[in-house]
């Protein structure tokens, strides 16, 4: 079957651009149909389709993870953790469209539990990486980069609530609906609580 | 600092993390995907027990669309487990004949068994199934009315999708346009 088509799908109460950069590859080459049909594969049973969609989200959701304030190692056993708990939750997958959102929600769910359970231990930081801009001076560079790490300390001194739909939306760039759909909350109450998160990094960062 | 800028300052502290992944993760979770993946009940284990049998995947999907009908006998064809079943089984049935060297014609006329079966439940179901160019993906070669007055259309290249009355009006404008042709 044909992978290369491109997506058709809709990203609709998008409310920022999404960054075609960080969007990962082999996401973007799936179309909807693509996606409905490889789910329609795993609720058959498919495993070479389970190993599909392996490929395609372990980046992300290990990613997903770290930005929450899990550990290189908490993180990677977490998104084995959440791709099990996905196996066994197969019969719950809709269709492609609630892809995004179903694989998420374990992860988050995941995520969650590990918080419950180590109620006592600190997020942590995750390494930055220098995303130059060649248009930049020097000085710049350093100001933004100062910018960008008093932004992640904010980031990660916000409830984990608030900060679920700030890396949910902004970071691994899910529609409103799909990430209010991935923390089981109405699309009202996600952005109402987005605005929250945002006035608060505002307040700290002004 | 605007709202703007913060949206755009989250934006590049996105790209800023994104980390490496360890290189083996993920064939560490794929040695943990398990041999058999359940995940239907009812119906569903009636398809899984066809797949494991290993029988023909054509066999296969003419059994799928009598299960269907059945579902659709069960359930007057309105509930949505019976829809997401159809949904999926159209799927299934377009990917596994993609696998092989199977002939449309037995699709066409399991399609054609199932407009009999929409029409008999009094559906307002249009069938174009010996009208209109099998090699030709996106001619409908089926279309019924929902309750909430859009269609369900299902394309020749067996693709589904719900459209309003207008959009139907301009699959079929163009339909007739590409057979005057």
């Amino acid at each position: 079957m044909e992978k290369n088509v491109q997506s058709t799908e809709q990203m609709d109460s998008l409310a920022h651009p999404v960054n075609e950069k960080t969007m990962p590859e082999s996401i973007q080459g799936y179309s909807q149909q693509q996606r409905d049909l490889l789910v329609a594969r795993l609720r058959a049973g498919e495993h070479k389709a389970a190993a599909e969609l392996v490929d395609l989200y372990y980046e992300q959701i290990y990613l997903f993870l770290r930005r929450l304030g899990h550990s290189r190692q908490v993180g990677e056993d977490l998104t084995q953790e959440s791709f099990l708990r996905a196996w066994n939750h197969i019969g719950q997958l809709r269709d492609g469209r609630a892809l995004n959102s179903w694989l998420y929600r374990i992860a988050g769910n995941a995520s969650r539990l590990y918080w419950r359970r180590h109620a006592g231990s600190s997020p942590a930081s995750i390494e930055g990486i220098d995303v130059a801009d060649d248009s930049e001076t020097g000085a710049d560079r350093v100001g933004r980069n100062e910018e960008l790490e008093r932004l992640k300390k904010t980031v990660g001194r916000l409830s984990m609530k608030l900060r679920q739909v700030i890396v949910l939306h902004y970071m691994q760039h899910l529609t409103i609906a799909e990430a209010a759909e991935a923390v089981g909350i109405r699309e009202g109450t996600f952005k109402s609580r987005l605005n929250r998160a945002l006035k608060i990094l505002r307040k700290h960062l002004t | 600092m605007t709202e703007e800028r913060l949206k755009e300052l989250l934006g590049t502290l996105a790209d800023a993390t994104v980390e490496p992944v360890r290189q083996g993760l993920s064939e560490d979770i794929k040695s943990h995907i398990p041999q058999t993946l359940m995940a239907h009940r009812g119906g569903w284990d009636t398809i899984n027990i066809i797949i494991d049998l290993r029988v023909s995947r054509l066999a296969a999907a003419a059994v799928i669309i009598l299960a269907m009908l059945l579902l659709a006998n069960l359930f007057g064809g309105r509930d949505t487990t019976g829809a997401d079943i159809y949904q999926d089984s159209k799927l299934l049935i377009q990917y596994w004949l993609s696998g092989e060297e199977a002939h449309k014609s037995d699709v066409l006329a399991a399609m054609s068994e199932l407009y009999g079966h929409l029409a008999g439940q009094g559906r307002e179901v249009t069938y174009y199934g010996d009208w209109i160019d099998p090699e030709n993906g996106s001619a409908v070669l089926m279309h019924w009315k929902l309750p909430d007055d859009n269609y369900r259309v299902i394309f020749s290249d067996l693709r589904i999708r719900t459209v309003s009355a207008e959009d139907l009006i301009m699959l079929q404008a163009r339909m007739l346009q590409e057979r005057a042709e």
